[in-house]
C-alpha cells in the first residue's frame, strides 16, 4: 500500500533523485564537458588572465594589472566601435523579427508556390557568408549595377535623386551591413516563425473570426501572444548574434571608411593580430562578453512581463 | 550496472578515436628521411602570395638548390590577406618545427621588437655583404635599434602609369619629367569624362587613397618629425595640408577615383586595364599584367608641384631570419643568395616581379629590357629619390596608422572633412598616442 | 485566396534575395573585363572560369577536405550534443543546473576571445595542421545541446519510466526511443551545423598549414588579392562552393521545417 503510494508520487515527480542515475549522467555528458573544458572554460580563464597581461606575440612581456582596461575607458575607437556594434543591435534586430514574421505569416497561407517562396527566401542561409559579402561589395558601390539603375529609374522619373553612397560614406556604410545582414539572416527567422504559427491552433483563429475580429486585431491578439516564446527564443538568438558581428562588414567593407562599419568584435581582431596586443584584445572581448552577459540576464528577467506561456 | 557503463564509455572512446584518427594527415610533407642523405638540411620558406607568384617563387627555390645540394627548401605560402594572421599563430606556438627558418615580411621593425627575428649584423659583417648597393633610406624600413633585421627585396616604386590611347583620344600631350602639378590638372580636365546624368565614365586618375604620402613629401610637407623615434605629427603644417587639400580636390571634382570608389571597382589594376582611369600611381608590380593584357601604355616620373621636390616611400618587403630557425648558417647562406645580384635579385627581376632593391640589379640588362613600359629610366629616376617619411620605422606605427590616422584620411578622401580642419584634430590625437606609448624615447 | 498585393510583395521579395546569386553567376560566366566595362556580349559566355578555378588552385582538394570535415562534425557533434541533452533533460545527477547554465553562458563568448588560447592548445596537443584540429574543437556545440535538451524535455518521460520497468539500460533508453524520436529535430540542426562548419573561415585558418589541409572559404580567399580582385574567379569558386550545401537544403527542406516545429524554436 505505501509503496504503491510512494510510486504514484514518483509519477507525479518524475525528476526524483534517482542514485544509480548519476554515475550514468555523467558518462553522458563526459564526451561533451571535456571538449567543453578544454576548448571554452581553459581557454576562457587564459584569455581573462591574458586580459591582466601585456601580451604580445610570443608570450607576457610584462604584468599590465588594469592598464588595458583602463586604456578602453579613454580609447576613441574602442567608443566608436562599441558605437557601431549597439547600433547594429537596434536595427538588425527589429527589423529582422519584423521582416521575418511578415514573411512567415505571407507563406503560412495556402496560396500557390508557397513552397517556392519558402526555398527562395531561405537560401541566403545557406550562402557562404565570404561569398555573399563580396557580391554585396559589387552590387552596392556607386559604380554598381545597383546605382546604375536608380540612376536610370530616377531619370525616368525625372527626379533629382541621387545614388547614396552606400559604401563610401560614413553615413550609410553601417546601412549597407545591416541590408547584408537582413538578406543573410531572415529566412532563418521567417522559417523559425513559420513554425511557430503552425503550433497556432485553428481553433482560435476561427473563434476569433467568428467573434468578428479584424486580421490586425487577430494578430496583435491572438497570434502574437502564441508565439512570444518564439519571439523571445530569437530576440535572444540574434541580440547575441549582432553583438559578435564580424564576418559581414569584415569582408565588405573592412570596417571603414573611417571606423565607420567597424563592430567591436573586429577591433578585437585588429588588435590581437594586427597590433600584437593579445592583452588590449583579451580586455576587449572580456568587456564585452560581460555586456552579453549582463544583458542576457536582464532579458531574462523582463521576459516575464510579454512572453506567453501555454503550459506555466 | 558495471557492464551498462563499460558499453557507454567504449561507444564514447569508439566515437572520439574515429573523428580523431580516422582521418591521418593524407600527403603530409614528409619527414626529410634521416638516413638518405644526413648532411641535407631543410629550410622552410615562407612568402605570401597570389598562385601565380608563389610558382615564381617556386622557381626560385629550385634555381637554389641546383646550386647548393646541400639545403633543401621547403615552401610554405598562404594568401596575403591571411599570411600575418597565419605567421603570427605560428610564432606564438614557440615550435622551431613550425616556425619558418626564413619568411616574407613587413613591417620588419615591429616583429623585431618582439624578438622574433634573428639579427643580421653579425652575418653581414662575417660574409662582408655589400649593404651599399640597396636604394636610399631603404634599409631603414628593415632596421630595429640601428641593426638590420631583414633584407628589402624590392622597393616600391610609384610612378604614373598612363593609357597612350585615352591621351590621343583627349588630345593630350603625354607627361614628362617636366610636368607640374599644374600640368596634371590641366590635363585631368581633358581626361575625365561624363555622362548625361552627370556620372563620371572614364577618370583622369587613379590611385589609392593610402598613397598620399607622395603629395606630402612632394609639397615639403611630412607625417611626423621623426620617424624612428617621432615626438610630433606633422600634418598639420600648411604644407602637408596643402598637399592633402590638392589629392582631395582632385576627387571632389572628379577627376580621381574616390578610395572606397576605386576599392569597390576591383582596383587600380582593374580600372586602369578597362579603360576607366587614364592614369594612375601605383608601384612596377602591374606592369606584368599591363603587358599581358597588351594595354599601348607607358610610364612617367609622377608630377611635382612649383617648387617642390621628387620623392618616393623607400620601403618593399623584406626576407627574414627567424631567431627559432635551427640552421641559422644555411639560412644565411639562402638570404644572401636571394639578395644577390645574380641570384634571387636577378631572377625575380627577369620575370618583371619586382623592381630590385639592389641599384646594380636595376641597371643591369636584366632590368633595361625592351618590353614595355618603354621609359625605363623614369622608374629609375624615381627610386633614385627613395627616402624615408612614407611611414614610421617603430613597432607601433601599425597601430597608429590604422586605427588613428588612415581612418581620418578615409574620411577626407569620402569629401566628408575638410584637410585644414581635419588635419590638426587629427595632429592632437596622434600626438596624444604617441606621448601614451612614451615616445620619444631617450 | 491571396490578393495581387501579396503576390507582387511575394515577387518583389524573391527578386531582392535571388539578385545576388544572379550577379554571382553572370559574372562567374564572362571573362572579368565584361565585368569591368558591364558589357556581357551572349557570344562571350564561357565556362572557362570554373575549369581555371580548378586550375589554379587544388579545389579538388579542398572540396574533399571540407567534406571529410563537414560530414564527420556534422555527425559526431549531433551524437555528443545528443548524449549530454539527454542526461540534462531526463536524468538527475548533482550540479545539472548549474552546469547547463554554464553551458548556456557559452552561447555568448566570441569565439575572438578563446582563439588564440585554443590555437595554443591544438599545438599542445600536436595536432596543428591535421584533421583532428579541424575536427574535434567543433564537436561541442552549447547551441545543439540546448536545442535538443529543449525538444528532449517534451517527450512524455513515462516512456523512460515503462522501457526502466522493462530492464532497458539508459542508453537503450537513448538510442532506442529518443533518437528516433527526435530524428527530425536532428535533421534540422544537421543542415546547420554542416552549412555553419563548411562556410567556417577563421579557425580553419589559423590551425592549417600546408596546401594539403586547406578548406573551401580558405582557397576562395585565394582570389581577394593585396592589389586586386579576380572577381570572374571568385564568383566561380562561390558557385561552387555553394552547391552542396544548396544542395542538401533542397533535399532535406521538408524534413527541416518539420524539423524547426519540433525544437524549442517552434515555442513550446
Amino acid at each position: 500500500m505505501s509503496q504503491l503510494s510512494a510510486r504514484a508520487a514518483t509519477r507525479r515527480n518524475p525528476f526524483r533523485w534517482r542514485p544509480d542515475q548519476q554515475w550514468e549522467a555523467y558518462l553522458f555528458i563526459l564526451p561533451s564537458l571535456i571538449g567543453f573544458l578544454v576548448f571554452v572554460f581553459i581557454a576562457l580563464v587564459a584569455s581573462l588572465g591574458i586580459s591582466f597581461m601585456d601580451w604580445g606575440l610570443t608570450g607576457p612581456r610584462g604584468v599590465a594589472g588594469l592598464d588595458n582596461y583602463r586604456e578602453l575607458l579613454r580609447d576613441p575607437v574602442f567608443a566608436t566601435t562599441f558605437r557601431n556594434t549597439a547600433f547594429y543591435i537596434v536595427t538588425i534586430v527589429p527589423l529582422q523579427l519584423v521582416l521575418g514574421l511578415s514573411m512567415a505569416l505571407a507563406l503560412n497561407q495556402a496560396i500557390r508556390g508557397r513552397d517556392v517562396f519558402r526555398v527562395i527566401y531561405f537560401l541566403p542561409v545557406v550562402t557562404t557568408i565570404v561569398a555573399g559579402a563580396i557580391v554585396f561589395r559589387l552590387l552596392l558601390g556607386r559604380n554598381g549595377p545597383l546605382a546604375d539603375l536608380f540612376t536610370a529609374l530616377s531619370s525616368w522619373l525625372g527626379a533629382p535623386f541621387s545614388f547614396p553612397d552606400l559604401l563610401g560614406s560614413t553615413r550609410y556604410s553601417k546601412w549597407s551591413v545591416v541590408l547584408l545582414t537582413l538578406w543573410k539572416n531572415t529566412g532563418f527567422t521567417m522559417v523559425v516563425y513559420l513554425a511557430a504559427l503552425q503550433g497556432v491552433p485553428k481553433e482560435l483563429y476561427d473563434a476569433a473570426h467568428v467573434d468578428g475580429a479584424t486580421a490586425w486585431q487577430r494578430l496583435r491578439h491572438v497570434i502574437l501572444p502564441l508565439i512570444s516564446p518564439t519571439t523571445f527564443f530569437l530576440f535572444l538568438l540574434q541580440t547575441i548574434g549582432a553583438f559578435q558581428l564580424f564576418t559581414e562588414p569584415f569582408v565588405m567593407t573592412r570596417g571603414g571608411p573611417a571606423q565607420s562599419s567597424m563592430p567591436v568584435v573586429h577591433y578585437i581582431y585588429d588588435n590581437a593580430f594586427l597590433f600584437t596586443r593579445m592583452g588590449k584584445a583579451s580586455a576587449i572581448a572580456w568587456f564585452l562578453f560581460i555586456f552579453i552577459f549582463g544583458f542576457t540576464l536582464l532579458q531574462n528577467i523582463w521576459q516575464r512581463r510579454w512572453v506567453y506561456y501555454e503550459t506555466e | 550496472m558495471a557492464r551498462r557503463i563499460w558499453f557507454v564509455l567504449s561507444v564514447l572512446v569508439a566515437a572520439l578515436m574515429v573523428a580523431a584518427a580516422c582521418t591521418p594527415v593524407p600527403e603530409a610533407p614528409a619527414q626529410p628521411a634521416a638516413s638518405a642523405a644526413p648532411q641535407t638540411v631543410t629550410l622552410t620558406w615562407a612568402f605570401w602570395g597570389s598562385p601565380e607568384e608563389a610558382a615564381s617563387h617556386k622557381m626560385v627555390a629550385d634555381a637554389f638548390m641546383k646550386a647548393h645540394p646541400t639545403i633543401k627548401i621547403e615552401t610554405w605560402n598562404e594568401p596575403w590577406s591571411d599570411y600575418f594572421t597565419k605567421i603570427q599563430a605560428l610564432w606564438a606556438s614557440n615550435d622551431p618545427k613550425a616556425v619558418p627558418d626564413i619568411a616574407f615580411l613587413w613591417p620588419t621593425p615591429k616583429y623585431a621588437a618582439e624578438g622574433v627575428l634573428e639579427n643580421l649584423d653579425p652575418y653581414i659583417q662575417k660574409s662582408g655583404y655589400n649593404l651599399d648597393d640597396y636604394w636610399g633610406g631603404l634599409l631603414e624600413s628593415a632596421r630595429y635599434k640601428g641593426s638590420v633585421y631583414g633584407l628589402p627585396r624590392d622597393i616600391e616604386v610609384n610612378v604614373l602609369y598612363y593609357n597612350k590611347d585615352l591621351f590621343d583620344k583627349a588630345g593630350v600631350k603625354y607627361p614628362d619629367e617636366t610636368w607640374t602639378w599644374d600640368d596634371l590638372l590641366a590635363a585631368a580636365q581633358k581626361l575625365t569624362v561624363k555622362d548625361a546624368s552627370g556620372k563620371v565614365t572614364q577618370y583622369a586618375l587613379a590611385m589609392e587613397g593610402g598613397k598620399y604620402s607622395k603629395w606630402v613629401n612632394q609639397n615639403g610637407g611630412a607625417i611626423l618629425d621623426d620617424y624612428v623615434n617621432p615626438s610630433k605629427c606633422l600634418l598639420a603644417t600648411p604644407n602637408s595640408i596643402a598637399a592633402v587639400q590638392f589629392f582631395a580636390d582632385m576627387m571632389n571634382k572628379g577627376y580621381a577615383m574616390r578610395d572606397a570608389d576605386l576599392s569597390q571597382a576591383g582596383g587600380d589594376q582593374a580600372v586602369f586595364q578597362s579603360g576607366q582611369a587614364a592614369m594612375i600611381i601605383q608601384n612596377t608590380s602591374r606592369v606584368s599584367s599591363f603587358n599581358a593584357a597588351k594595354i599601348n601604355y607607358d610610364v612617367a616620373v609622377v608630377p611635382i608641384p612649383k617648387g617642390g621636390k621628387r620623392w618616393n616611400p623607400a620601403g618593399g618587403a623584406a626576407w627574414v631570419m627567424s631567431a627559432k630557425s635551427d640552421n641559422k648558417d644555411a639560412a644565411w647562406t639562402f638570404l644572401s643568395w636571394l639578395q644577390s645580384k645574380d641570384g634571387g635579385q636577378r631572377l625575380y627581376t627577369e620575370r618583371g616581379e619586382i623592381f630590385p632593391a639592389l641599384k646594380s640589379v636595376a641597371e643591369s640588362p636584366v632590368f633595361m629590357t625592351n618590353q614595355p613600359p618603354a621609359n625605363k629610366k623614369g622608374i629609375v629616376d624615381e627610386a633614385a629619390a627613395s627616402g624615408v617619411g612614407g611611414f614610421g620605422y617603430f613597432p607601433e606605427w601599425g597601430e597608429l596608422d590604422s586605427s588613428i590616422i588612415s581612418p581620418a584620411m578615409q574620411k577626407i578622401w569620402a569629401g566628408e572633412a575638410d584637410p585644414a580642419q581635419a588635419l590638426p584634430e587629427l595632429c592632437k590625437r596622434v600626438d596624444q598616442f604617441l606621448k601614451d606609448k612614451g615616445y620619444p624615447k631617450k | 485566396m491571396a490578393s495581387g498585393g501579396l503576390y507582387t510583395a511575394l515577387l518583389l521579395g524573391s527578386l531582392i534575395m535571388l539578385a545576388p546569386f544572379v550577379v554571382m553567376l553572370i559574372v562567374s560566366l564572362w571573362p572579368n573585363q565584361a565585368f569591368l566595362t558591364r558589357r556581357f556580349p551572349l557570344d562571350q559566355i564561357t565556362l572557362a572560369n570554373y575549369v581555371e578555378t580548378f586550375r589554379v588552385i587544388p579545389f579538388g582538394r579542398y572540396f574533399l577536405n571540407s567534406s571529410i570535415v563537414t560530414v564527420t562534425v556534422t555527425v559526431f557533434q549531433i551524437l555528443i550534443s545528443s548524449l549530454a541533452a539527454f542526461a540534462f533533460a531526463r536524468l538527475r545527477f548533482w550540479g545539472r543546473d548549474s552546469l547547463f547554465m554554464l553551458y548556456l553562458a557559452t552561447l555568448m563568448i566570441p569565439a575572438q576571445v578563446t582563439l588564440i588560447p585554443n590555437f595554443l592548445i591544438i599545438r599542445t596537443l600536436g595536432w596543428y595542421d591535421s584533421y583532428q584540429a579541424l575536427i574535434v574543437p567543433a564537436l561541442f556545440s552549447a547551441l545543439s545541446t540546448f536545442l535538443l535538451r529543449q525538444y528532449y524535455r517534451t517527450i512524455p518521460l513515462d516512456l523512460d519510466e515503462a522501457a526502466r520497468m522493462d530492464g532497458a539500460s539508459s542508453l537503450r533508453i537513448w538510442w532506442q526511443i529518443i533518437v528516433p524520436l527526435s530524428r527530425p529535430v536532428m535533421a534540422a540542426l544537421a543542415v546547420f551545423t554542416f552549412q555553419g562548419t563548411w562556410n567556417d573561415f577563421l579557425w580553419p585558418l589559423v590551425v592549417t598549414g600546408s596546401e594539403q589541409m586547406r578548406t573551401i572559404p580558405i582557397g576562395l580567399s585565394y582570389f581577394v588579392g593585396q592589389y586586386s580582385t579576380t572577381w570572374n574567379l571568385l564568383m566561380a569558386g562561390s558557385v561552387i562552393a555553394l552547391l552542396p550545401v544548396l544542395l542538401i537544403y533542397v533535399f532535406a527542406q521538408k524534413t527541416f521545417v518539420q524539423g524547426i516545429t519540433l525544437t524549442g524554436m517552434g515555442g513550446r
